[in-house]
C-alpha cells in the first residue's frame, strides 16, 4: 500500500503517464470500439438503403429538409426502428466487450509491462481473469442504477406540470436541470464506485480473491470518504462533455454534402470519438493510480478441517 | 449548498407563479363607434335580437341573468314552438351527450372532474304570459343541451315574437372553450340561444341539435345589447364595441354596456391580471382597431398574436370581404387554461393560444392559431354555415384560407417554422404530418356528429378539405380560383351559405362543371393512389427479320442501335381523378413532361418514350398539385443510390459510438 496521499494532480499525470506509455493499447481499444461502431453503420446503411435508395426524398432528408425528414421518418418507420435495433445490439455487445477490455487496460496499467507482445499477453490475461469478476459486479450495481431512475423518476414528476406551462428557456432548464441534479449525482457516484471496484478486483485479484458484493460496498464507503474520487471521475465527464460540446457548435452550418465531405465528417467524428477516448483512458490511468493507495481487503483463508 | 436550496426554491416558485394581488383599473373609455364600421344599413336580416343583462359572481364562477329575445319569422309558414340551446349543460354530468361522446377529453383537454357547468331557466315569458312550466326538454339520455318552448299563438310569417327568460348560469371549469380557471373566466354560449329555421321557403323546418362533442354552433344574425356587472378590479372584453361603462360604487362593481350588431354570438371574457395592448390593421376602406389581451408573462406572445392579428385582418379583407366591425379582440388565455380556452373564434372577439416555451420565434404555433382563429370571423362569422352539419364549410375553407395567409406574412417558404436554419411551410408541414385522408372511412361532406371519432372529423373537416381546395385551385389556377373564392364570399356574406352554394359560385366563376372534383373528394371515401406501376429501359433498335415479299423481299439481320426505348406505367387506384403531370428526368440530364388526365378513362397511363440516354427518375406531379396524396413515392429513380444511406448510417453509428463512450469502459 502507498503510504502517499495522492492529489488531483497526481491523478491527472498519472492519466497522461497512462496515455503517453500505452497509446498502443489506446489505440486498439479504440479500435474495438470503432469496429463494433462500423459494423453497426454497415448493417445501418443495408437496412436504410433497402428502403430509400429509389427515393430522392430521403436525400432532401439526409440533407436537412425537415419536411423530407417527416415523410421519411413516417413512411419508414420499420426501418428506423431497425436502425434503433442495430444501435441497440451494437451498445449491447459493446458493454460486453468493455468489461473484456476495462480488465484488460487496468491489467496493463497496474502491470506496467514493456513491450508490444508482453502488453498485449497482460492485456488478455488480465482481461480474461476479471471478465466474470466484471460481469458479477454489473449485476451487483443494478440495484444503484434503479435507484438512479426511481429519483429521475420523482424529480421529473415533480417539475413536470410546471413545464406544460413554462413560457421561456429558464422556466423550462431550471427546474429540469435540478430536477436531475439528484439523479445525474447519484448516477456519478455509482459510475465512480462500479470503476474503483474494477480496480480493487483487477489489483488484487490473485492476492486476496475480494468477492464482488462486498468489493462493491467496501468501494461505496471509501469513494463516499474520498472526494477526490467523485471530482477526478467529474473531471473527466466534464472533459467529455466539452469536447462533444465543442464538436456540435463547430458541426453547426458545415453539412459537409456531398461524398468528399462525407468523408471529412466521418474524419472528424473520428477524431473527436478518440479525443473523448484518450480522456476516458487517461481517467482510468488516474483511478488505479489512487486505488493502489485504498488499503487491501482481507485476505480470505480456507482452513482444511482434515489437516 | 443554502445557495442551491435558495435557487431551486426561487425557480420552483416561479414555475407555479400566481399572478399579484387583482387591482383597480382606471375606468376603460368607450369605444365611440358605431357598432359596424362606418355605421351603414344593417348587412343580415337581423333575425334573432337579444338584449341581456347579467352579473357575475367570480367566487361561484356563476351568473345571474335576463334576457329578452326579439325573434322575427322570416320563412313562410307559421312556428308554433321556439327551441333553445342551452350548451353549458354539455358540462352538467357525465350523462349528456356531449360528455358521453367526448369522454370528458376534447382536443386534448380534460374536463375537471368537479367543475360541473349548466344552466337554468327560472322564467320564461312570452308577451307577459309565463311559460316556464311549458317548456320541455327533447332530448333523450339525459341530454338537457335543448329547450323547447311551445307558444301559446304561433308566430306567423313576416311577425316578430318576444321571449323574455331569467336565468343562472353556472361556468364550468374552463373546458371545451367556456369557464372559469382561477380567476380568469371565459364566458361562451352561455345564454339561452334560439335555433335556427332552415329549408327552402314554405318547407321550413328548426335547425337545432343537441350539442355533441364534434360539432360547433349555428345561429342567426343579430344585434346584441349586453350589460354586465363584475368586479371592479375585472378587466372585461366582449363581442361588440363598449356602449356605456358605470361604477358602482358600494357594490364594488362596474357595469359595462356592449353593442354589437350583425353577429350570431356573444362572448366575453373577465379576468382581473389581464393588460391590453392595441394595433390598428388598415383596409381599403377604413381602419380595424387589434386588441390582444393577455397576462403580463405572455407579453413577448401577445406581441407576436397582435402582429398576426394585424396583418391576417388585412390579408383576409382583400382576400374575400372587409372586415365590416370596428374592432377585433384577441383573448390570450393564461398558459394553464389555454388548452381548454384558446383557439375559439367569435364574432369580433377570439381566443388564441400556442403560448409555449418550444414556439420559438419562428415557430408560427401561436401565430398560426391567431390568423385561423380570426380567419373563422369570414368563414362562419359572416359566411355564417351550418357547423353541426358542414363543418368543413368553415373550418376547412378557413384552413385552406389561412395558408395563404400565413404564406403572405410570413414567407411562403417559411410559413410554419424559420428556426435556427429550419424552414417549412404551413401546408406542406401539415400535409406531412397528417395521416393519408383517403383512409378515412367518411367523406369529407358528413355531418360532424357522423365522425366515427374525433381524429376522423378533424382530418376529413380541416386537412382533408383544404388540401382539396388546394387541389382544385392548383388545377384551375391561382388567380381564377382566388377570385371565384372572392365571389362567394361576397355573395353570401351575412347569411347561412352550405357547400351546394360554395360548389355552385366556384362552378359559374370558373365557368366549369366541378362535379368531376366535388362528387369523389367530398362525398366519396378514397383518394389519390398514384403510383409509378412499371419503369424500364431497354436499347432500342431498328427492326430484324424478313420484309417485304417476292423479289422485294429483304432481310435486316445488322442490329442498328437507335438508342433506348423506355416505358412507364402510372397507376392511380383511388377514387379521385385529376389530370396530372409526369416528368421523366433522363441519365444525359434532360427532361420531359407528359400529361394524363384520367377522368373517366382507365385508371391506367403506359408512356412510351425514345431517347438516347435511358431514363434515371420518374416523378410524378413534379409541381406538387395534388395536395391529396402523399408525394413519398411520387418520386423515384431507377437506379439505386446509396449516397444519402451511407451518409445516415455514418450518422447514426457516430451517435452509437458517442453513447458507448459513455455507457462502456
Amino acid at each position: 500500500m502507498t503510504t502517499k496521499r495522492l492529489g488531483f494532480g497526481d491523478l491527472l499525470r498519472a492519466g497522461g503517464r497512462a496515455v503517453s506509455t500505452y497509446t498502443g493499447t489506446l489505440l486498439a481499444v479504440f479500435l474495438v470500439q470503432t469496429l463494433i461502431a462500423m459494423a453497426c453503420m454497415v448493417a445501418i446503411f443495408v437496412v436504410l438503403a433497402q428502403a430509400f435508395s429509389h427515393l430522392p426524398m430521403f436525400d432532401d432528408a439526409v440533407d436537412g429538409d425537415l419536411i423530407a425528414i417527416v415523410y421519411c421518418v413516417r413512411w419508414g418507420k420499420p426501418s428506423f426502428l431497425a436502425v434503433a435495433g442495430i444501435a441497440l445490439g451494437g451498445l449491447l455487445l459493446w458493454q460486453l466487450a468493455s468489461w473484456f477490455l476495462a480488465g484488460g487496460v487496468y491489467g496493463v496499467l497496474d502491470q506496467r509491462p514493456e513491450g508490444r507482445r508482453e502488453t498485449a499477453r497482460v492485456f488478455g490475461a488480465a482481461g480474461a481473469s476479471t471478465y466474470l469478476a466484471y460481469a458479477r459486479l454489473a449485476l451487483c450495481t443494478l440495484p444503484g442504477w434503479l435507484l438512479v431512475l426511481f429519483v429521475l423518476g420523482v424529480g421529473l414528476g415533480a417539475v413536470a406540470p410546471g413545464l406544460d406551462t413554462a413560457l421561456t428557456l429558464t422556466q423550462v432548464l431550471v427546474p429540469l436541470l435540478l430536477a436531475m441534479l439528484p439523479a445525474v449525482l447519484l448516477t456519478h457516484l455509482f459510475w465512480t464506485v462500479t470503476e474503483y471496484a474494477r480496480v480493487e478486483l483487477t489489483l488484487r485479484e490473485h492476492s486476496h480473491a475480494p468477492g464482488v458484493i462486498s468489493t462493491y460496498l467496501r468501494t461505496l464507503v471509501w469513494v463516499v470518504r474520498r472526494p477526490l474520487t467523485l471530482l477526478h471521475g467529474g473531471f473527466g465527464w466534464l472533459a467529455v462533455l466539452l469536447v462533444t460540446i465543442a464538436y456540435a457548435y463547430l458541426a453547426q452550418g458545415h453539412p459537409m454534402y456531398g461524398p468528399d465531405g462525407a468523408v471529412t465528417l466521418f474524419l472528424v467524428r473520428l477524431g473527436v470519438s478518440l479525443l473523448r477516448m484518450v480522456i476516458r483512458f487517461g481517467v482510468l490511468g488516474g483511478q488505479l493510480e489512487l486505488g493502489r493507495t485504498r488499503p487491501h481487503p482481507p485476505i480470505v483463508v480456507t482452513l482444511d478441517s482434515k489437516s | 449548498m443554502r445557495s442551491v436550496v435558495a435557487l431551486a426554491v426561487l425557480a420552483l416558485t416561479a414555475c407555479g407563479r400566481e399572478a399579484e394581488t387583482p387591482r383597480v383599473r382606471p375606468m376603460p373609455k368607450l369605444d365611440g363607434s358605431p357598432a359596424l364600421r362606418g355605421g351603414g344599413p344593417a348587412r343580415s336580416k337581423r333575425i334573432a335580437n337579444y338584449k341581456i343583462e347579467a352579473a357575475l359572481d367570480p367566487v361561484k364562477h356563476q351568473l345571474t341573468g335576463t334576457e329578452t329575445l326579439s325573434w322575427t319569422n322570416t320563412g313562410e309558414t307559421a312556428v308554433d314552438r321556439l327551441p333553445f340551446h342551452l350548451y353549458l349543460n354539455a358540462f352538467k354530468n357525465e350523462s349528456t351527450l356531449f360528455m358521453r361522446t367526448s369522454g370528458g377529453d376534447i382536443r386534448g383537454a380534460k374536463a375537471s372532474p368537479d367543475g360541473w357547468g349548466w344552466i337554468q331557466i327560472e322564467r320564461a315569458q312570452v308577451a307577459g304570459a309565463d311559460l316556464t312550466s311549458k317548456l320541455v326538454m327533447p332530448g333523450t339520455d339525459h341530454d338537457e343541451t335543448v329547450v323547447e318552448l311551445p307558444l301559446a299563438e304561433p308566430v306567423a310569417p313576416g311577425a316578430t315574437v318576444e321571449v323574455a327568460f331569467t336565468f343562472t348560469a353556472q361556468l364550468p371549469e374552463v373546458f371545451a372553450r367556456t369557464g372559469y380557471a382561477g380567476d380568469f373566466h371565459l364566458v361562451g354560449q352561455w345564454f339561452p340561444k334560439i335555433g335556427v329555421r332552415v329549408g327552402p321557403p314554405g318547407a321550413e323546418r328548426w335547425e337545432c341539435q343537441p350539442f355533441h362533442s364534434h360539432a360547433e354552433f349555428f345561429a342567426d344574425f343579430g344585434t346584441y345589447d349586453v350589460t354586465l356587472t363584475v368586479p371592479s378590479t375585472y378587466v372585461v372584453a366582449a363581442t361588440g364595441v363598449l356602449s356605456a361603462a358605470k361604477e358602482n360604487t358600494e357594490a364594488s362593481t362596474r357595469t359595462y354596456t356592449y353593442r354589437a350588431e350583425d353577429v350570431h354570438d356573444f362572448v366575453w371574457m373577465a379576468d382581473p391580471f389581464m393588460e391590453v395592448m392595441s394595433g390598428q390593421a388598415k383596409l381599403e376602406d377604413g381602419t380595424v382597431e387589434v386588441r390582444v389581451l393577455y397576462r403580463p408573462e405572455q407579453k413577448e406572445y401577445a406581441k407576436r398574436h397582435l402582429d398576426a392579428a394585424v396583418g391576417a385582418i388585412t390579408k383576409f379583407s382583400a382576400m374575400f370581404t372587409p372586415y365590416p366591425w370596428p374592432i377585433l379582440t384577441v383573448v390570450d388565455p393564461p398558459v394553464a387554461a389555454a388548452a381548454s380556452a384558446g383557439g375559439m373564434e367569435y364574432p369580433t372577439l377570439v381566443t388564441t393560444a400556442g403560448d409555449t416555451v418550444f414556439a420559438r420565434p419562428g415557430m408560427r404555433l401561436p401565430e398560426f392559431v391567431t390568423v385561423h382563429e380570426i380567419g373563422h370571423n369570414w368563414f362562419q362569422g359572416m359566411l355564417a354555415s351550418n357547423e353541426p352539419v358542414e363543418a368543413w364549410l368553415d373550418e376547412g375553407v378557413n384552413d385552406w384560407a389561412d395558408a395563404k395567409v400565413m404564406a403572405e406574412l410570413y414567407g411562403p417558404r417559411s410559413s410554419g417554422i424559420d428556426w435556427m436554419g429550419w424552414q417549412a411551410d404551413v401546408v406542406a408541414l401539415r400535409r406531412a404530418l397528417a395521416d393519408d385522408p383517403g383512409s378515412l372511412p367518411s367523406p369529407i361532406a358528413t355531418a360532424a356528429a357522423s365522425f366515427v371519432d374525433f381524429d376522423a372529423y378533424a382530418i376529413a373537416t380541416y386537412e382533408s378539405t383544404s388540401r382539396a381546395l388546394l387541389t382544385l385551385e392548383n388545377v384551375v389556377g391561382s388567380t381564377r380560383f382566388a377570385a371565384a373564392m372572392k365571389a362567394y364570399a361576397k355573395k353570401f356574406a351575412f347569411s347561412h351559405p352550405t357547400g351546394r352554394d360554395l360548389f355552385d359560385t366556384l362552378a359559374k366563376e370558373l365557368d366549369q362543371d366541378l362535379s368531376w372534383f366535388e362528387e369523389p373528394v367530398f362525398h366519396q371515401v378514397g383518394g389519390h393512389r398514384l403510383a409509378i406501376r412499371k419503369a424500364k429501359c431497354e436499347l432500342a433498335h431498328a427492326p430484324r427479320g424478313v420484309f417485304g415479299s417476292g423479289s422485294g423481299m429483304t432481310r435486316v439481320t445488322a442490329f442498328e442501335m437507335q438508342g433506348f426505348s423506355c416505358e412507364v406505367v402510372i397507376t392511380n387506384t383511388g377514387t379521385i381523378h385529376v389530370p396530372v403531370e409526369i416528368e421523366l428526368r433522363f441519365v444525359d440530364g434532360g427532361s420531359q413532361r407528359v400529361a394524363w388526365d384520367d377522368r373517366g378513362t382507365t385508371n391506367w397511363k403506359r408512356f412510351l418514350v425514345q431517347r438516347s440516354t435511358p431514363l434515371a427518375e420518374i416523378r410524378i406531379d413534379p409541381d406538387n398539385k395534388l395536395a391529396l396524396d402523399s408525394p413519398m413515392q411520387h418520386h423515384q429513380r431507377l437506379e439505386g443510390d446509396g449516397d444519402a444511406s451511407l451518409r445516415a448510417a455514418a450518422w447514426f453509428a457516430a451517435a452509437t459510438q458517442t453513447l458507448m463512450q459513455v455507457i462502456g469502459l
